[in-house]
């Protein structure tokens, strides 16, 4: 689990880095990918099957599903204008550690034993980051990464707190989300055709 | 009191007329009309029926006239002394509006029509409420249709705005009053009048909820610096409808205030009446020195109403003085005062308006520079016009002057009853005030009157007057009858008006058929409008016999005008006639001059300028403006925060995540 963990804060800060959004992309997978595994390595102590459905949902949705849209969506961006971009990149950054220094301070205040100290801070840290990703971040692309960081974090934070949701929530969320990358990706898409670029700064044009 | 209910029922029938179908317009507006018309005249009849009652005290319930509930419609004399004012002048407006409201066919005339009797209506009801919702709701009720009224004319941008101003103020007094009721409550058993008679209040809440409770009703009432409303909404608003507004919606605002302060807060408290009483005079003074200076007749008039409301609060605080001095035997002029000015003046401005309205209809304009010898094309307008104008200048055997009396006599009781010597400086400066002022009212009506009814015509608009439909005119007739009538036999509407307030059947200002006198403690004063006219007479036949005794020549020639010929431009204009007051309050109305040179060749002769004169409303510039740049500002501030970026409001939830985390750790 630690490994799990430490691997994790790598990828966010990784994603916090990058800025060509085919990469953002993978680091997402794999971020993901972290999540199923953490989602086993917990679940196992309910039982296989409390275990392993959650963990293939996770695979399926979060790790094949969204991000084989969001490439798809990239193939389909053709103007280079939209792959760099070089905004606040060392702000993100900074701002992840910051999150993290705030994630221990607060397991220390909820006392919490040291291992689950250490993914409570991890969860707090992703939830604070995906947040500071969508508000930095100009590419809608982007945002979308900082949306499903999100959710991640808060899907972790849930797991560690009650030790595995109820399959039926579980189901919940993961529509959830399911409908809301969908959503974005096809205003995405109809955003790129109508104004020839993905950057979320031109839809102030649209206000009255 | 099955009739208050009838009556009640027509203008709920009346304000059907909204939905007839289109064809039928102009009989829609007939029976809308006529069902106002009948309706008042019930509810005048049961007023007066009530009050010819005798013997009964301070406003006592003593008739429930409908309930349901908690909710109740309770009559008694300070009510039915209100609906005696809505009633009369309700019936004769209507009669007017029979024929005003002809000139709208084609534009919402059924609307028009429809909510008339809804604004009638919920007077009533307001008058009636026995509980502090019914009174709210009706309340609310006669603003909201006040508004739709005045916005009639929606096509004029300056209408709209006019509306919209009269909304935004009339519902910051509305609120004003809830948050009265609603302290009121707090310390009652429920919210029935008669409970929160009772209501028994710590002393801070106390003085905020008379704070509100005055601020709410001057508001309506429009006393100043909350008149601003007032001169704007009038001009906008259809003739008889400012009639009704100024005549009869003004006195409502009285009515409520009455019993706030007769039932509900008390007058124990001296600072209430102080307060109340400087506002009036204040509203008073300013409001005819702005009336005089205005050349549009309608805001004349609005501003003329400002003026008179603050007598009648004047009169009110004055009132309060005295009973908070202990005195509350002679604070019975002072109220009777306040009575019988409302009722006179919901005569003579009604009347007026409807003048104003009849001009209008004529000439269509209200501009008074483009009027004049209306005289000779509408002599029964004029006619009525000048028994108005006479009455608003408080001349004799008119209304106006035995409300004017009474309140100076109140005046002159408190002046007697002062004890201290900062009370006597207070009355000295009322008695400057109230002199100054009906000194500018008389003043100010001469103009009116003189301007666009006498002289030479001023425009080719004069020329196509004409006298007015039958229905107008006899609508304006019975104004000024009942206007000469209080004026010469002022006693019977004095004495209902004393009874109404009547406590224990002591000596009140009296009368029978030859005047009205006072007995104000250490002194007895009297007024008799015969005594007046004996003298008027007796000076009249003096003057006759001196000027028969003499022989004298008459020539009749041209006026001399320095050798050349009069012309009608060099008439007195109602801007120069007022010219000396605008010299003398310069330090008041601080006019805004502009001259600009069109053509100037010579120091003397061969020049051709435009001169604009404007007088702006002190209070909107000092008072108004700033919060406004204020609101605006702050409004400005808060539009930064708020800016329609979704990424700016996902850092505001990150903050504020931020912020809960880290307080829930602490």
């Amino acid at each position: 689990m630690e490994y799990i963990v430490v691997l994790l804060l790598f990828v966010v800060v990784m994603q916090t880095r990058v800025m060509e959004l085919r990469r953002s992309v993978v680091c997402l997978m794999i971020q993901s990918g972290l999540i199923a595994s953490a989602c086993i390595v917990v679940g196992l102590n309910h039982g296989l099957w409390h275990a392993l459905v959650p963990c293939l949902l996770t695979i399926g949705v979060k790790v094949i599903f969204i991000p084989g849209t969001m490439l798809r969506l990239i193939d389909k961006i053709t103007d280079d204008r939209e792959i760099f971009s070089n905004i606040n990149v060392n702000y993100a950054t900074l701002a992840a550690a910051a999150f993290l220094v705030l994630g221990y301070i607060l397991a220390g205040r909820f006392m919490l034993a040291p291992i689950a100290r250490d993914i409570f801070a991890a969860t707090i840290m992703m939830i604070m980051t995906g947040l500071a990703l969508m508000v930095m971040r100009r590419r809608a692309i982007l945002q979308m990464c900082g949306l499903i960081t999100l959710e991640n974090g808060i899907y972790l934070l849930g797991l560690i707190i009650t030790q595995g949701l109820p399959l039926v929530v579980e189901l919940g969320v993961f529509l959830d989300v399911l409908i809301a990358v969908v959503v974005l990706v096809i205003l995405t898409n109809r955003m790129s055709l109508s104004f020839m670029t993905t950057d979320t700064t031109v839809m102030k044009k649209l206000k009255g | 009191m099955e009739l208050l209910i009838t009556a009640l029922g027509l203008y709920a029938l009346g304000t059907l007329a909204i939905i007839w179908p289109k064809r039928l317009e102009l009989a829609a507006h007939y029976t809308a009309m006529w069902l106002a018309t009948g309706a008042s005249l019930m509810v005048l009849w049961v007023a007066c029926q009530f009050l010819g009652q005798a013997g009964w005290g301070m406003p006592i319930y003593n008739d429930t006239i409908w309930q349901l509930g908690r909710y109740s419609l309770v009559l008694d004399s300070w009510s039915a002394a209100f609906l005696l004012i809505i009633g009369l002048s309700g019936a004769a407006v209507s009669i007017y509006g029979i024929g005003y409201g002809r000139g709208y066919l084609g534009s919402r005339i059924r609307q028009l029509a429809g909510l008339w009797n809804l604004f009638i209506g919920s007077m009533v009801m307001v008058v009636l409420a026995g509980d502090a919702f019914t009174f709210i709701l009706a309340w609310e009720v006669m603003a909201l249709v006040s508004f739709l009224l005045v916005n009639h004319e929606s096509e004029k941008k300056q209408v709209v705005h006019a509306a919209y101003q009269y909304m935004v103020m009339t519902h910051i007094g509305t609120a004003a009053i809830l948050i009265a009721f609603y302290i009121l409550g707090g310390g009652a058993d429920s919210f029935a009048f008669k409970d929160l008679a009772h209501s028994e209040l710590t002393l801070p809440l106390q003085h905020l909820a008379f704070g509100c409770a005055f601020a709410g009703f001057a508001l309506k009432s429009g006393l100043m610096p909350l008149h601003v409303w007032l001169p704007n909404a009038h001009p906008a608003a259809p003739s008889h409808v400012s009639a009704l507004m100024s005549g009869v919606m003004l006195k409502v605002a009285v009515y409520g205030f009455g019993r706030f302060v007769f039932e509900f807060i008390g007058a124990e408290v001296l600072g209430y009446g102080l307060v109340v009483m400087v506002i009036g005079l204040l509203s008073a003074f300013l409001g005819v020195l702005y009336a005089s200076m205005e050349k549009d007749m309608k805001r004349i008039l609005a501003y003329s109403s400002v003026e008179n409301m603050g007598i009648i609060f004047a009169a009110f605080g004055c009132g309060m003085v005295l009973t908070a001095l202990g005195h509350s035997r002679l604070a019975m002029v002072a109220f009777t005062a306040v009575l019988v000015h409302s009722v006179a003046h919901s005569l003579m401005k009604c009347l007026l308006f409807m003048s104003a309205g009849s001009v209008m209809h004529a000439t269509g304009t209200r501009n008074i520079e483009k009027l004049g010898a209306l005289a000779e094309k509408m002599p029964w307008t004029a006619a009525f016009t000048f028994v108005g104008s006479m009455s608003l200048a408080s001349l004799p055997f008119t209304a106006g002057l035995a409300g004017e009396w009474l309140t100076l006599q109140s005046m002159m009781t408190l002046a007697f009853q002062a004890a201290s010597t900062e009370l006597r400086l207070l009355v000295i400066f009322a008695f400057v005030l109230l002199g100054l002022t009906g000194a500018l009212a008389l003043g100010c009506f001469v103009r009116l009157y003189g301007v666009a009814f006498l002289g030479r015509r001023r425009s080719g608009l004069v020329l196509k007057a004409h006298e007015m439909p039958f229905s107008m005119l006899l609508g304006m007739g019975i104004e000024a009858v009942a206007i000469i009538i209080v004026g010469v036999m002022p006693a019977p509407l004095v004495n209902i008006m004393r009874n109404v307030l009547l406590v224990d059947g002591e000596a009140m200002p009296g009368g029978n058929f030859l005047g009205i006198w006072w007995d104000g403690g250490q002194s007895v004063a009297l007024f008799s409008p015969w005594l007046i006219l004996l003298l008027a007479g007796v000076l009249i036949a003096l003057l006759c016999a001196a000027l028969i005794s003499r022989k004298i020549v008459v020539t009749q020639d041209v006026t001399w005008n320095c050798g050349t010929e009069p012309t009608r431009r060099q008439q007195y204009t109602a801007t120069g006639f007022s010219k000396p007051l605008r010299r003398a309050f310069d330090f008041i109305l601080k006019p805004r001059r502009e001259r600009v040179f069109l053509q100037r060749e010579h120091a003397y002769f061969g020049r051709k300028l435009q001169y604009n004169l404007q007088i702006p409303d002190q209070f909107t510039d000092r008072l108004y403006r700033p919060v406004q740049h204020v609101l605006i500002r702050s409004a400005e501030i808060l539009r930064k925060l708020q800016q329609g970026s979704v990424r700016l409001y996902i850092g505001y939830t990150m903050l504020a995540m931020v912020v809960v985390l880290l307080w829930g750790a602490m």
